[in-house]
C-alpha cells in the first residue's frame, strides 16, 4: 500500500485515522498489526482487506487497486481471494457450522461447497458438530467454525481481527494454533490484527501502529521459519 | 446457486421465529379485510334484501302519469322483473254506507320483494302470501270490515264495479311507514282498473312501476332510463327514502366501513414496525454476506425472494383463518337474525389479497432498500448503519400507503380524511409528548436504585424509540376506544328513535268535536298518547306569486333530490303549531313570535331540505292551495327535521294564527297494548269515521333491524379489538426484544428480578396511560366531528373515555410487558448472555 491516510468528519470537523501508511505483505507473509486500543489498527485492516476505502493512497491486492474499484467489484476481489477471521466470530445465527463454513462458497457459487466444507470442519475438531448452530456452540467452536469458513475457496489472503480476545487463554492459544497451522498448511498470506504482542510475535513481521501512523515495523518470532 | 441458499435461510429464519412477527402482521392486514369486507358485505346484502321488501322491490319508479310502455318494455330486455301498480281513491259501498278508500291496483307479480300479510277472517291468525287478490277479488284492511260493517265473502261496490270480500289485509310490505292515507286500504287486482271505471282522464292518480334484478342489471337499466325520465317521474331506492330505516342503514355501513379502516390502520401499524424490526435484525447477516463476497444482486434476490415468500404465505394463512372466522361469525349471526346470510362475491377475496400485496410491498420497501445498503464494515464497526432505520422516506412511504389503502377500500375520501388527520394529530402530539419528557427529565433529580427513577431514566433515555411506541399504542388504543364509543352512541341513538314507550298506533281523521271525547276516552282508559295535531292538506301553488309549475326544472340524475321534488309535487300534510315540535331545530330564521301569531299575516316554517328544492328563502311568501283556496304564508324561518324518529312530522307548520281558515282534522298517536283491543273496538265503533294506522309491525321491524345491526356491528368491533390487541402485543414483544440488552446488563450486575420487573411494569404503565390518555383526547375530538359528518348524531364530549383511555392504556400495555418480561427472567443470566451474542 501507498500513502493511506482515512480521515472522517465528525461534529469538531474532520479527524484524521491513519496518516500516510506505506508497507509491502509479500504473498504466503504473515504480519501482525499491532497497537494499542484506537490507535486505528481495525481502520487499517478495513481498507486493506477493501471494506472501506481511503480518503488518499491506494492499496493493491494481488495486483489490483481496491480504490479504482467500486463496492461490488471489492465484494468480488473479497469473495476470491480474502478471508476473515472476526474477534466476535460473525456467523449467520440462522445457519448450522456446516451451513455457515458453506456460505461464502454458495455465495460464489461455487457448486463443491459442502464437500470443502465438511473437510475444513474436520480440520478444525468440529466433525461431530456440523449440524449445530452457532446458539448451541460454545465460543471456541463458534471461532472453530469461523476460521473453517475463513479457509473455504482457499483465499489468497486471510484478515484475522483480533480472533482469540473473545476467548478464555486455553481456547485462545487452540484458535491461534488452529489458525496458523492451517495457514502454513494453504500457503495463505495472514494478516493479523492484535493489541497481543505474545500473538503478534508468532508472525514473521509486525507492523506497529500507533496514533494513526506508523511508528515501526519488526521482526516476528516466526520471521525465519516462512 | 443464491435460490437454494435464499430457500435454505428462508426455511430457518421461519423456523428460529424471525418472519413469524411480519408473517403475523401481513396475515392480520389480509384476514381482518377479508373477515370484515365479508362480513360487511354479507349482512349489507341480507339488510338490502330486507330493506328492499320496505318498498316491495330493489327500485321503483314513481309518477302522477301514465308511463310509456318502452320503461317496462326495456326493464325486461334487460332482465329485470316488474310489477305495475296503480294508487287512487274511490268510494266503497256495503250495507248502505258509503266510504271513500285508498285504492292501490296491483300486478301479478307484486309484491317483487317481501310478503303480503292477510287474515282468512278478522279473527282468525294472519299469514304471508307472495301475490295479490285474483281478478274479481278486492282484499280490504280490518278498518274497513268495521266502517261498512261487512264480512269474508260479502260483496263490495268499488266505482263501477262489484267485488267479492276476500281477505282481511293485514300488511303489505310497502305500506308507508308513516301516512296519513288511512287505514281504509283496498288491494285490487291491476286487471279490474277497467271494471272499476274509476281512472278516467283527470283522474287524481298515482303511477308507480316496481323492478327487481341484479345490481348490474337495475345499474344499466337506470344508464338508460335517466335520459328518459321526465321531471314528474321518480326514480328510488331503498336507501333514497327519507325514512328511519334508510338513514339508519346508511348509519350502519358507515359504521361497518369504518371499522374496516380501523382494522387496515391496526394492521398497517403492525406491518410498518415488523417490517422494520425485521430488516434491522438482518444487518448483521447482511454486512458478513457482503464480507464474504456477496454481490448486492444476490443478497438483494435473497431478501426479495424471502418477502415474496413470506407474502405469499402469509396471504394465504390470512385469508384461510379470515375465512374461518368469517364464516363462524357469519354463522353466528344467521342463528340470530334467524336468516340465512348471503354468501359474499369475489370482492373480499381480490381486495384483501391486494391489501395485502400492497402492505408488503410498501411497507417492507424502504427498510429492505436500507438493508441492502448495510456497509460491509458493518463487521467491523458494530453500530454502522444503525442511522438508517428511520428515515423520512420511510415515514412518507408508509403514511402514503395508509392513506391510499383506507382511500381504496372505503372509497370515500372525507372519512379518509378526518381518520388520517386525527392520525397525524395523535403522531404529532405524542412526538411533542416524549420531547418534553426527554427535556423534563434531565433536570430532574431521581433518587438511583429504585423502580420508579429506573423506570423513568429508561423512559427518558428512549425517547425516540419511545415515541415510536408511544404511537402505535396510542394508534391502537384510539382506534379501539373509537369504535367502542362510536357503536355505543349509535346505538343509543336508535334506540332512541324507537323507545320502548313509543306510541304504536297512529290515529286520524278525527273531527274537531271528536278531539275532547277521545281524549277523555284515552284517560279513562289509562292509554298513553301524544297531543292532537290539527291536520290539512294543501299543494304549493305559487312562491312570490309565480306559478310553482315553472319553478321546478328538470335536474336530471340528481337523486338526491329526487324525494325532495317528489314531496313537493304531492299534497303534503300542514298543520299549525304554538311551539316547535320535539326532533327539530331551527336553523334559520325565527320561530312564530308571540306577535305574529296574534296577527293577521300568516307565518310558515319550511322543513329544510324544502328550502333548495323550492328555492325559498326567508321573507318569500308561499302560495298554499288548500281545498281549491289560497292561502298566503309568509315563510319565517327553516328547520332541520329528524326523520329518523316515528313521531309526527311536518315539512311545513303554519302560524296558529290561521286556525278557522282552512276545515282540519286531527291527528294523534296512542301506546296501545293487547289488553286495549277491546276499548279500541268500542271506539271505532262509536266514532266509525276515524282512522287507525298499526304501526306496531314497522316498530318492531325497525326494532329487529336495529337488533341486527347492532349485533353485526358488535361481531365486527370485536375482530377489529382482537385485531387491536394483537398490535398492541406484537408492540410489546418488540421493544422488550430490544429492552434485552439493558435486562441482562443489570441482571448481570446484580439487580434484583423484581426491580427489573417493578421498573419494566411501570415504564409500560407510563407508556400505557400517555397513550390511553392522548388516545382519548384525539379519538374525543375526531368523534366530534365524525358523529356530526357522518352519523348525524348530536356530537357531544364523552368524558369517560378519557379515564378509559389512560387506565385501559396503561393496565393492558403493562399486563403485557411485566407478563413477556418475567418470562425473560426465569432464564439464567448465562442463557440471557448467549441470546444476544
Amino acid at each position: 500500500m501507498s500513502g493511506l491516510t482515512k480521515r472522517v468528519s465528525t461534529l469538531e470537523g474532520s479527524l484524521t485515522i491513519l496518516s500516510d501508511i506505506n508497507f509491502t505483505v509479500k504473498s504466503g507473509e504473515s504480519v501482525a498489526i499491532v497497537g494499542a486500543s484506537g490507535s486505528g489498527k481495525s481502520t487499517l485492516l478495513s481498507l486493506l482487506a477493501g471494506l472501506d476505502i481511503a480518503s488518499e493512497g491506494d492499496v493493491h491486492l494481488d495486483g489490483e487497486a481496491l480504490s479504482t474499484l467500486d463496492e461490488e467489484a471489492r465484494a468480488r476481489v473479497r469473495a476470491e481471494k480474502i478471508g476473515f477471521v472476526f474477534q466476535s466470530f460473525m456467523l449467520v445465527q440462522s445457519l448450522t457450522a456446516l451451513e455457515n463454513v458453506m456460505l461464502p462458497a454458495e455465495l460464489a457459487g461455487d457448486h463443491d461447497a459442502k464437500k470443502q466444507a465438511i473437510e475444513l470442519l474436520e480440520k478444525v475438531g468440529l466433525s461431530h458438530r456440523l449440524e449445530h448452530y452457532p446458539s448451541q456452540l460454545s465460543g471456541g467452536e463458534q471461532q472453530r467454525v469461523a476460521i473453517a469458513r475463513a479457509f473455504i475457496g482457499s483465499p489468497k489472503i486471510l484478515f484475522a481481527d483480533e480472533p482469540s480476545a473473545n476467548l478464555d487463554s486455553k481456547n485462545g492459544h487452540l484458535i491461534e494454533t488452529l489458525l496458523f497451522d492451517l495457514n502454513k498448511q494453504n500457503g495463505t498470506t495472514l494478516v493479523l490484527v492484535t493489541h497481543d504482542e505474545q500473538l503478534a510475535k508468532q508472525c514473521q513481521r509486525i507492523i506497529h501502529i500507533e496514533g494513526g501512523q506508523l511508528e515501526k515495523i519488526s521482526e516476528g518470532g516466526a520471521a525465519n521459519v516462512g | 446457486m443464491w435460490v437454494k441458499l435464499a430457500f435454505k435461510l428462508f426455511s430457518r429464519e421461519f423456523r428460529r421465529g424471525e418472519l413469524t412477527i411480519i408473517f403475523a402482521a401481513i396475515a392480520l392486514a389480509v384476514l381482518t379485510v377479508f373477515s370484515l369486507s365479508s362480513i360487511t358485505e354479507r349482512i349489507g346484502l341480507n339488510i338490502a334484501q330486507k330493506s328492499s321488501d320496505f318498498i316491495a322491490a330493489d327500485r321503483r319508479l314513481s309518477s302522477n302519469h301514465a308511463f310509456d310502455a318502452q320503461v317496462l318494455t326495456q326493464a325486461n330486455d334487460f332482465g329485470l322483473e316488474t310489477a305495475k301498480m296503480l294508487y287512487f281513491d274511490s268510494m266503497l259501498f256495503a250495507n248502505d254506507e258509503l266510504v271513500l278508500g285508498s285504492v292501490k291496483a296491483i300486478t301479478e307479480t307484486y309484491p317483487l320483494r317481501g310478503k303480503i300479510t292477510i287474515k282468512d277472517s278478522l279473527t282468525s291468525p294472519d299469514y304471508e302470501v307472495d301475490t295479490g287478490p285474483k281478478a274479481g277479488s278486492v282484499w280490504l284492511s280490518e278498518g274497513l270490515f268495521y266502517t261498512l260493517d261487512l264480512k269474508i265473502g260479502d260483496q263490495i261496490e268499488l266505482g263501477a264495479g262489484v267485488f267479492n270480500v276476500g281477505k282481511v289485509l293485514v300488511k303489505e310490505p310497502d305500506a308507508p311507514f308513516f301516512s296519513l292515507s288511512g287505514n281504509k286500504r283496498v288491494l285490487l287486482s291491476y286487471d279490474d282498473i277497467p271494471t272499476t271505471q274509476a281512472v278516467q282522464a283527470g283522474s287524481r292518480v298515482f303511477h308507480r312501476l316496481l323492478f327487481s334484478g341484479n345490481e348490474q342489471q337495475l345499474s344499466d337499466y337506470y344508464t338508460w332510463l335517466k335520459p328518459e325520465l321526465k321531471s314528474n317521474q321518480n326514480w328510488e331506492g331503498i336507501k333514497d327514502r327519507q325514512s328511519p330505516l334508510g338513514n339508519n342503514l346508511d348509519r350502519a355501513e358507515r359504521f361497518l366501513l369504518l371499522a374496516g379502516l380501523f382494522g387496515i390502520m391496526l394492521a398497517a401499524v403492525a406491518m410498518a414496525v415488523s417490517a422494520k424490526r425485521y430488516c434491522e435484525r438482518q444487518y448483521d447477516p447482511v454486512a458478513m454476506m457482503k464480507t464474504l463476497g456477496g454481490s448486492r444482486k444476490v443478497i438483494r434476490n435473497i431478501f426479495l425472494l424471502h418477502l415474496s415468500l413470506v407474502t405469499t404465505f402469509s396471504i394465504a394463512a390470512g385469508l384461510a383463518i379470515g375465512f374461518i372466522l368469517q364464516t363462524i361469525g357469519a354463522d353466528y349471526l344467521a342463528t340470530f337474525m334467524g336468516t340465512e346470510l348471503p354468501q359474499a362475491g369475489v370482492r373480499p377475496w381480490l381486495l384483501s389479497s391486494f391489501i395485502g400485496l400492497i402492505c408488503a410491498m410498501m411497507f417492507s420497501l424502504k427498510p429492505l432498500l436500507d438493508l441492502f445498503d448495510i456497509p460491509p464494515l458493518r463487521v467491523l464497526r458494530r453500530n454502522l448503519g444503525d442511522t438508517l432505520a428511520v428515515s423520512r422516506l420511510h415515514l412518507a412511504l408508509s403514511f402514503i400507503t395508509i392513506f391510499v389503502l383506507m382511500w381504496i377500500f372505503s372509497g370515500e375520501i372525507v372519512t379518509t380524511l378526518i381518520l388520517f388527520a386525527s392520525t397525524l394529530l395523535v403522531i404529532a402530539i405524542l412526538f411533542g409528548i416524549s420531547r418534553l419528557l426527554f427535556a423534563a427529565g434531565r433536570s430532574l433529580g431521581l433518587r438511583p436504585g429504585s423502580s420508579w427513577s429506573l423506570a423513568i431514566a429508561t423512559l427518558q433515555k428512549r425517547a425516540n424509540a419511545n415515541a415510536i411506541q408511544l404511537i402505535s399504542f396510542a394508534l391502537a388504543i384510539k382506534l379501539m376506544l373509537f369504535l367502542v364509543v362510536l357503536k355505543t352512541d349509535i346505538i343509543a341513538d336508535w334506540q332512541m328513535q324507537v323507545p320502548a314507550d313509543a306510541p304504536n298506533m297512529f290515529i286520524i281523521n278525527i273531527a274537531e268535536d271528536e278531539v275532547t271525547p277521545i281524549e277523555q276516552f284515552f284517560t279513562e282508559n289509562n292509554i298513553a298518547h301524544e297531543a292532537f295535531y290539527p291536520v290539512f292538506s294543501g299543494r304549493v301553488d305559487a312562491v312570490n306569486g309565480e306559478k310553482f309549475a315553472r319553478r321546478v326544472s328538470k335536474q336530471e340524475g340528481e337523486e338526491k333530490d329526487e324525494d325532495a321534488k317528489e314531496g313537493v309535487r304531492r299534497e303534503p300534510n300542514l298543520t299549525w303549531l304554538e311551539t316547535l315540535p320535539e326532533g327539530n331545530e331551527i336553523t334559520e330564521g325565527q320561530w312564530f313570535s308571540d306577535e305574529a301569531m296574534a296577527g293577521h299575516e300568516i307565518e310558515v316554517s319550511v322543513f329544510d331540505g324544502w328550502k333548495e328544492s323550492l328555492d325559498l328563502k326567508l321573507g318569500d311568501t308561499i302560495t298554499l292551495l288548500v281545498n281549491e283556496q289560497p292561502i298566503e304564508a309568509k315563510v319565517t324561518s327553516f328547520r332541520e327535521v329528524d326523520w329518523g324518529t316515528l313521531k309526527p312530522n311536518f315539512v311545513m307548520i303554519l302560524s296558529p294564527n290561521m286556525a278557522g281558515m282552512v276545515p282540519v282534522t286531527y291527528f294523534s298517536a296512542a301506546q296501545l297494548q293487547d289488553k286495549h283491543t277491546k276499548d279500541i273496538s268500542q271506539l271505532l265503533q262509536r266514532y266509525p269515521t276515524i282512522s287507525m294506522i298499526d304501526i306496531k309491525s314497522q316498530i318492531e321491524q325497525a326494532q329487529s333491524i336495529i337488533a341486527q345491526v347492532s349485533l353485526a356491528i358488535g361481531f365486527v368491533l370485536s375482530i377489529v379489538l382482537v385485531s387491536g390487541a394483537l398490535v398492541l402485543i406484537s408492540q410489546v414483544q418488540a421493544s422488550l426484544a430490544e429492552r434485552m440488552q439493558e435486562v441482562v446488563i443489570l441482571r448481570t450486575l446484580g439487580a434484583k428480578g423484581r426491580l427489573i420487573k417493578l421498573a419494566t411494569l411501570y415504564e409500560f404503565m407510563l407508556l400505557g396511560a400517555i397513550s390511553g390518555l392522548v388516545a382519548a383526547i384525539v379519538s374525543d375530538v375526531a368523534l366530534l366531528v365524525i358523529q356530526q359528518q357522518l352519523f348525524s348524531i348530536e356530537g357531544r364530549l364523552h368524558p369517560y373515555i378519557w379515564l378509559l383511555g389512560p387506565f385501559s392504556g396503561a393496565f393492558f400495555v403493562s399486563s403485557i410487558g411485566y407478563f413477556m418480561v418475567a418470562r425473560t427472567m426465569r432464564q439464567n443470566t448465562q442463557g440471557l448472555l448467549r441470546k444476544l451474542a
